[in-house]
């Protein structure tokens, strides 16, 4: 229906354009960029102004098209309708806030396209003036405020939403946005609370909401002290942190979903083994692209309650049975007045609805699983920027969830076990896993089959270095976890340790060692792949499940010396010439060193054995016999700091990267919102006819 | 019948008005509004605190002796001690001040003497004309003497059609502790249901006195109401006085009208006489003499109000601690007194926290499978967590808590085909008095995080010596200290975990790199030996647990030794540091019906207490049920227990070898202190078993602690019913080779002690026969459960005591039974049976 109004509303727009005859509204918006004030010789001008529908494109295009000279001229007017614009946001009459906050939306679109080279002052004295721009402000975000806290209609508020977002996202980088100063001073920080925390309005504004705090939480993230990120960081409301956890859950759950969808779609074509050999080129289609940027504000939203806020972390093991229903039903539950907590009747939420409808096929799941699953479809990919970005981001958030004792508490929980369907990339090799046969495990044993899957198919020769890094440290700090804490996982670490993955990563640099060298540090890597065998050469005893299993690490390692051998000739060659590698190299040589102690301990009683018993080729089982009766001639050197890393830190080392995402984001943001604005046309009508 | 109540209250005015003020001095003191509200009813104040509710019921006629008698030695008592308690406005005809009699049996000997003058004279002649002294004499002497206890109450309670012997006992249930008659609770109740008016009308006053005492009596009331009313049909339900009755208490009227005076009499010395009054009454004096029940209806208002307005203002702040706890904070000043301005709605929380239980047992029960089952269950009571702390406790507790949280990853579904029942563990802090003190204060899940990372490193198993001794470094030779000191810092982060606190997740913050400034350090050599060593001891070392199995999902929780899960949640637990921190446990049950569970629980308990009693050292374990309605309800569950089903699947041992296993080799000490509880219980549970013919006994109904004690659960067949009739176990009760082994053979000492306790243990409930014939038969009244199906229940049950026996004749029919037992095909038939039919071994 939208669709065809819009149409409708276009058609309007083009035939009026070829009348002589202009609108009212317009021939007053002529009045505003004259000279005089249009106040005075029509004192009701601005009550009929905010009665009139908004021309937004009209307005825009006539503050675009003022010159210098012209804005010193006409100042005054656009100071005065910028004031009565947020008076009007006063006004009982719906029509005229609705006007008002579009008739905004356009003066700070229109005057930053104007002067895109303009300070922030200027802008702000054409806005406001100088002197005037403080209580403007304050009042603008004041009664933006009321009307989102207050009991007003739903698309209003949703319109507030998105003139913030508007506002928020008018400058490519948000940093350089001087009306937001005023935005932090005047915080809506509450607002953004509150309606995350309420059910109804969280499924009909919580998108928004988020990036839009998201949005705030980045302005001048670096240079001053930004409120929302103190405010962020202390908030303790569990059903607020889940509010904001349900609209990530269900915004990457759609984006799953969509990717499913397209998935089968071209399964069951006719090119199906087509497509899974050459793999992930339908997945970068027009539509896919523009579903991952806007998944990137709600990813940075993500991170920034999962980095600020330690409080979040018990929302990402939250599970939320009702969310897992594929539509999500924007039905606003009646809000009930809540009680205070000690007499709040438990559970609302499941007593408001006891006939959700129960598939028996779904599985209860959680923002983390979700989380996990969208980063393996995010992750495939990482040729095109954005998913690179997004990516990133994702590894990112595991790194700071990693590090987390709460998260990692519940990840390596026993009792909660889950089935995590994780993408797989389709490859040649290997035939797509049977998703029905995935055993129920702690969360933990996703994470790193997702950190697996990513080391094994992403050798290429435009080499992620950054994110084979930040893959393997997050490998790290999970060990240093099972190790202080000797949780015995029962994973199939060989998986890790040979399969294709660590061994054979090790192998990739050596034989691409000149062009990776070109443009990495790949001895970094190297140490921290050698370290994570010594964590388990030398700490295997505290968290490896199995005996067998430390007996099959030494197989591996034996089995695969030549890998480590070379790496160590490698290393050895770049230590000793003189270079900018010398010292990253050489502390490979000395990590190396158990390594090496074991292929050479190992090696010849093995040679001996075979030799002893005439086999020629020795089975694995025998292989580990040797193993096990030769450790004890085995002396290893304990190594320092194995178990330590280093603690992420956004600053100073991503500082980079996240300017650049958020610059990413806002332009997305302030397309989409552009938009999704011209629909509030729609919304409008809507209004005129009900009001 | 008003004009009736009056003569007999005339003679204590003083009494009756006393709690008056002290009503009106509850503190509603932090409710700004209430003063205000409670003004204009004052003009109408009647002069007697009665409640409307008892009148209409006001029907009986009591032997006026009995009656005044009563009545007297209430009065005397009164005055004797200055005890002021609560008055229960609600009086029934006779109008008898219901006054706490408190606990000594002796004061009322004193007044034996005392010939009361009948008050009302007229109505008094009409009763005394069916007076018959003879027999009441010495019944009344029993009544009065020290023998008479409220198993005896509760049985002439029954019996008796005497309508003046009714309303006497009714009277002195007040004499009684209150965990003597709670015992008794569902026979009270369902006599008031069930029977006629005049046993009803006796009943009534002492149940709504403790109601009005009591919330967590109210809610017990209120669930076995609904649950013994049940049976009727659903015309005469609706009107029925049980359904009238839970209506009342669950509509909250039943609000303390007084100083709470049960707990502790002597603070409330000060407080007693009308006229002495007035310290606590403070500035509300006012509302003096108000009709409780409008008092009621102006502070629930108000209290309405106060809730809004503070929930208002709670919204935006975003961590805040309990309202109430503020308004507690102001009523502590006055300790005695009631505090009833609390939660708006006494009941309400508490309800609302079963009502959700319940909700989570029916939206499980719609799920497939075991493993969607567990984690729906751990995503509901996730988000049931959120809604704790709160005023709600588990009745099954025996002590006053408040519940804080539940650990959501430890709860498990239980084995169960068509129904989902769920075994929760549940945090609470124990408090003096649920009612009163004040809720605890929220903390968020991870606040324990960062400050526990210091205590929850030695929890990795190992004792500080093990961890001491995890790294056996093989020092270099030439620098012996050197190499010490190394090895510390290798074990900083065990040893000396506070160095390093302050980071906060105590993973120290040096990078990687650091490796390069061990160039400069002497090299430590560890073997590589070592460490597959201790690998190896240390995968022994742990405990044996049975495999995580998602098919039966509760047989590794139920497998870790109680204490243990105790230790292990308390130090994941936000409230764990906490010195009033306990867990419980609970079996919520949802669409099965725990009547029968209870009435089981009944007998096992009296069966218990007998053999105590007698000094028969059988063994049994009642485990308390709490009978929320018709279809669901509570369970406590046996700590540290398996059943043996999961014992036999998880070991594949057979019993006696799994004892073995689990205790030692045959000689040891343990082996034979558990073998000796294993009889000890296996005859309790044989007796039980044979009194109460307890049937579908199969292996997964019957538990193993870890002491070798087998503990009997699920009595869902009983009496006079058995599951699908199809014949099997004739035999009067389960005793298959594999638990005689355990005893140690069919001609061991052990299995003689066998015997020899089960005659003992039958001759000891033989003696107090009565004591367990009447809890069967009174529940038999009005009741449609299956287990008194057919008109020869009781007669049976009767027979199994065999009175008419000889010890020696006894003996021999205990053989006979054993014996029968033993080679009874028909359990083995069972077991086989419930094997293909339901997968228990």
């Amino acid at each position: 229906m939208s669709q065809v109004e819009k149409k409708a509303g276009l058609l309007r727009r083009t035939s009026s354009s070829k009348k002589p005859l202009k609108e009212k509204v317009v021939l007053m918006y002529d009045e505003i960029f004259a000279k005089e004030d249009p106040a005075k010789n029509n004192p009701r001008f601005w009550d009929e102004l905010f009665l009139m529908k908004v021309n937004l494109e009209y307005l825009e295009s006539k503050l675009e098209s003022v010159d210098g000279e012209e804005v010193q001229r006409i100042q005054d007017n656009i100071n005065s309708l910028f004031h009565h614009c947020v008076q009007a946001l006063g006004e009982e009459h719906q029509i005229k806030v609705v006007n008002a906050l579009q008739t905004l939306c356009a003066l700070f679109r229109g005057v930053h396209q104007k002067n895109k080279s303009a300070s922030g002052f200027d802008i702000i004295n054409m806005l406001m003036g100088f002197d005037k721009a403080e209580q403007r402000m304050k009042d603008l975000m004041e009664r933006l405020d009321g009307l989102l806290c207050g009991d007003s209609s739903e698309s209003l508020k949703s319109l507030c939403l998105k003139l913030l977002l508007c506002l928020v996202t008018v400058t490519d980088n948000i940093s350089q946005n001087t009306i937001l100063e005023y935005v932090m001073i005047n915080s809506i920080f509450e607002a953004i609370l509150q309606i995350l925390s309420d059910v109804s309005s969280r499924g009909q504004h919580g998108y928004d909401a988020v990036v839009l705090l998201a949005l705030l939480v980045n302005y001048r993230k670096y240079e001053s002290v930004n409120p929302y990120i103190v405010k962020l960081s202390i908030v303790d409301d569990e059903p607020t942190l889940d509010g904001m956890g349900m609209v990530v859950h269900q915004a990457l759950t759609e984006y799953n979903r969509q990717y499913k969808d397209k998935e089968e779609e071209n399964q069951g074509g006719f090119f199906s083994t087509l497509t899974s050999m050459v793999g992930s080129m339908f997945i970068a289609d027009v539509d896919e692209k523009l579903s991952v940027q806007t998944n990137e504000a709600i990813l940075l939203a993500l991170y920034e309650a999962v980095h600020l806020n330690r409080n979040f972390i018990t929302v990402l093991a939250q599970s939320h049975p009702e969310i897992d229903i594929p539509v999500t039903p924007t039905t606003p539950t009646p809000t009930t007045p809540t009680t205070p907590l000690g007499t709040t009747p438990p559970s609302l939420d499941m007593m408001n609805n006891p006939e959700l409808p129960l598939d028996p096929n779904l599985q209860t799941s959680n923002l983390l699983i979700t989380f996990l699953k969208y980063a393996s479809i995010v992750m495939q990919d990482t040729k095109d920027e954005h998913r690179l970005n997004s990516a990133r981001l994702c590894l990112i958030i595991l790194t700071c969830i990693a590090e987390d004792q709460y998260a990692d508490a519940f990840l390596h929980d026993d009792n909660m076990n889950f089935r995590v369907n994780l993408h797989r990339m389709p490859m040649r090799h290997r035939k797509k896993a049977v998703d029905k046969n995935i055993p129920s495990r702690p969360l933990v044993c996703a994470v790193l089959d997702l950190m697996v899957e990513f080391i094994v198919t992403h050798m290429m020769k435009d080499f992620p270095m950054d994110l084979y890094l930040r893959c393997v440290q997050i490998i790290h700090k999970l060990l240093c976890y099972q190790k202080k804490c000797r949780i015995r996982l029962h994973y199939t670490w060989r998986e890790l340790w040979s399969g294709k993955a660590l061994i054979n990563l090790l192998k990739f640099l050596l034989s691409n060692e000149t062009t990776l060298l070109a443009k990495h540090n790949i001895f970094h890597l190297a140490l921290l792949v050698v370290n994570l065998f010594n964590m388990f050469i030398t700490y295997g005893d505290t968290f490896l499940p199995t005996s067998n299993s430390y007996d099959e690490l030494y197989y591996e390692i034996v089995r695969m010396h030549q890998v480590f051998d070379n790496l160590y000739c490698m290393v050895l060659r770049v230590s000793t010439n003189t270079g900018q590698w010398k010292e990253a190299a050489s502390k490979v040589t000395h990590a190396l060193v158990n390594v090496r102690a074991i292929i050479n301990h190992f090696n010849p009683k093995i040679e001996s054995y075979a030799a002893v018993n005439h086999i020629s080729q020795l089975s694995e089982e025998q292989v580990l016999e040797v193993v096990r009766s030769n450790y004890d001639t085995l002396t290893l050197k304990l190594q320092d700091g194995l178990d330590q890393f280093e603690r992420y830190s956004e600053q100073p080392k991503e500082a980079a990267f996240f300017k650049e995402l958020v610059r990413s984001i806002s332009l997305n943001v302030r397309k989409n919102v552009s938009l999704n604005t011209l629909s509030q046309d729609v919304l409008l009508k809507e209004f005129s006819t009900i009001s | 019948m008003m004009e009736e109540a009056e003569p007999d209250v005339s003679p204590i005015p003083s009494d009756q008005n006393s709690p008056s003020p002290s009503v009106s001095s509850s503190p509603s003191l932090s409710l700004p509004s209430t003063p205000s509200s409670c003004g204009p009813p004052q003009a109408a104040t009647p002069p007697l605190c009665v409640i409307s509710e008892g009148t209409s019921e006001l029907s009986l006629v009591i032997d006026a002796e009995v009656a005044q008698r009563a009545c007297q030695e209430v009065l005397q008592k009164v005055k004797l001690r200055q005890v002021e308690g609560d008055v229960t406005h609600l009086q029934n005809g006779a109008g008898l001040e219901a006054e706490p009699a408190a606990d000594k049996p002796s004061k009322i000997r004193e007044e034996d003497d005392h010939d009361a003058p009948a008050p009302g004279s007229v109505k008094s002649a009409r009763r005394r004309q069916r007076h018959n002294p003879s027999k009441q004499s010495w019944l009344l002497r029993l009544f009065e003497s020290k023998l008479f206890d409220v198993s005896m109450a509760i049985s002439y309670l029954h019996n008796s059609k005497e309508p003046g012997v009714q309303a006497y006992i009714g009277n002195r249930l007040f004499s009684f502790p209150h965990e003597d008659v709670d015992f008794y609770l569902p026979q009270l109740l369902n006599m008031y249901i069930h029977m006629d008016e005049d046993v009803g009308d006796a009943i009534k006053p002492y149940v709504v006195h403790r109601c009005r005492q009591s919330i967590s009596f109210s809610l017990q009331c209120a669930w076995l109401l609904g649950a013994y009313s049940s049976d009727m049909h659903i015309s005469t339900q609706r009107h029925s006085r049980g359904t009238k009755l839970r209506k009342l208490i669950l509509s909250d009227e039943l609000k303390p009208a007084g100083p709470r005076a049960r707990r502790d009499p002597l603070t409330l010395t000060p407080f007693c006489p009308a006229a002495a009054h007035g310290g606590g009454s403070g500035p509300l004096g006012g509302d003096h003499g108000l009709s409780p029940s409008k008092r009621t209806h102006q502070r629930s208002k108000s209290d309405a109000t106060v809730s809004i307005s503070l929930s208002s203002n709670l919204k935006r702040t975003a961590s805040n601690p309990k309202v109430e706890s503020s308004q507690d904070e102001d009523s502590s000043s006055s300790d005695s007194l009631e505090f009833d301005s609390g939660p708006p709605v006494r009941l309400a929380p508490q309800r609302e926290f079963i009502k959700s239980l319940m909700g989570i047992g029916k939206r499980l029960a719609t799920l497939p499978t075991k493993e969607q089952k567990t984690q729906r269950l751990i995503s509901e009571l996730s988000l049931l967590n959120h809604k704790l702390p709160a005023r709600v406790w588990l009745p099954t507790a025996a002590f006053d808590h408040h519940v804080v949280r539940v650990p959501h990853t430890q709860a498990v579904v239980l084995n169960s085909k068509d129904k989902a029942p769920y075994l929760i563990y549940v945090e609470v802090l124990e408090c003096e008095n649920f009612e009163t003190s004040s809720v605890p204060i929220r903390i968020p899940e991870n606040r324990i995080r960062s400050t526990r990372s210091v205590e929850n490193l030695p929890d990795c198993g190992m004792t500080a010596e093990q961890r001491a001794g995890s790294f056996s470094v093989v020092p270099n030779y030439d620098n012996d200290d050197e190499a010490w000191s190394v090895d510390d810092i290798g074990e900083l982060q065990v040893e000396l975990p506070e160095v390093h606190t302050n980071s906060c997740d105590n993973i120290s913050q040096f990078s990687v790199d650091s490796i390069t400034s061990l160039e400069s350090k002497e090299p430590v050599f560890i073997a590589a030996g070592d460490i597959r060593r201790r690998l190896s001891e240390q995968l022994a070392q742990a405990p044996t647990t049975f495999k995580r199995d998602p098919e039966d999902p509760s047989a590794v929780a139920l497998k870790e030794p109680w204490e243990e899960k105790v230790r292990r949640i308390r130090e994941g637990s936000p409230y764990g540091h906490l010195p009033n921190w306990r867990l419980l446990s609970v079996i919520v049950k949802c669409g099965d019906d725990l009547r029968q569970e209870l009435l089981a629980f009944q007998v096992l308990q009296q069966l218990k207490s007998i053999w105590e009693q007698e000094r028969v050292p059988l063994w049994i374990k009642p485990y308390k049920i709490l009978v929320l309605s018709a279809d669901s309800g509570m369970i406590e569950p046996v700590v540290n227990a398996v059943s043996l089903h999961q014992v036999k699947k998880q070991s594949q041992l057979s019993l006696l070898d799994y004892f073995l296993q689990e205790h030692g080799a045959p000689t040891t000490e343990a082996f034979l202190s558990a073998q000796r509880n294993f009889v000890q219980s296996c005859a309790g549970y044989s007796l039980i078993c044979y009194l109460l013919q307890v049937k579908d006994r199969h292996n997964g109904n019957i538990l193993l602690d870890a002491d070798g004690h087998i503990i009997h659960i699920d009595f869902g067949f009983i009496l006079s019913s058995s599951p699908k009739n199809l014949g099997f176990e004739t035999s009067a009760f389960k005793l298959t080779s594999e638990f005689v082994d355990v005893m140690g053979g069919p001609d061991g000492d052990m299995f003689n002690y066998y015997k020899m306790l089960m005659l003992q243990g039958l001759i000891a409930a033989r003696k107090h026969m009565d004591r367990v014939l009447q809890i069967v038969e009174i529940m038999q009244q009005g009741s449609q459960l299956p287990c008194f199906h057919g008109s020869s229940t009781m007669r049976g049950l009767k027979e199994r005591f065999h009175m008419s026996l000889t010890e020696e004749q006894l003996q021999l029919l205990i053989d006979q039974l054993v014996d029968g037992s033993m080679r009874s095909l028909t359990t083995k038939l069972y077991d086989g049976f419930q094997y293909l039919t339901n997968g228990i071994m």
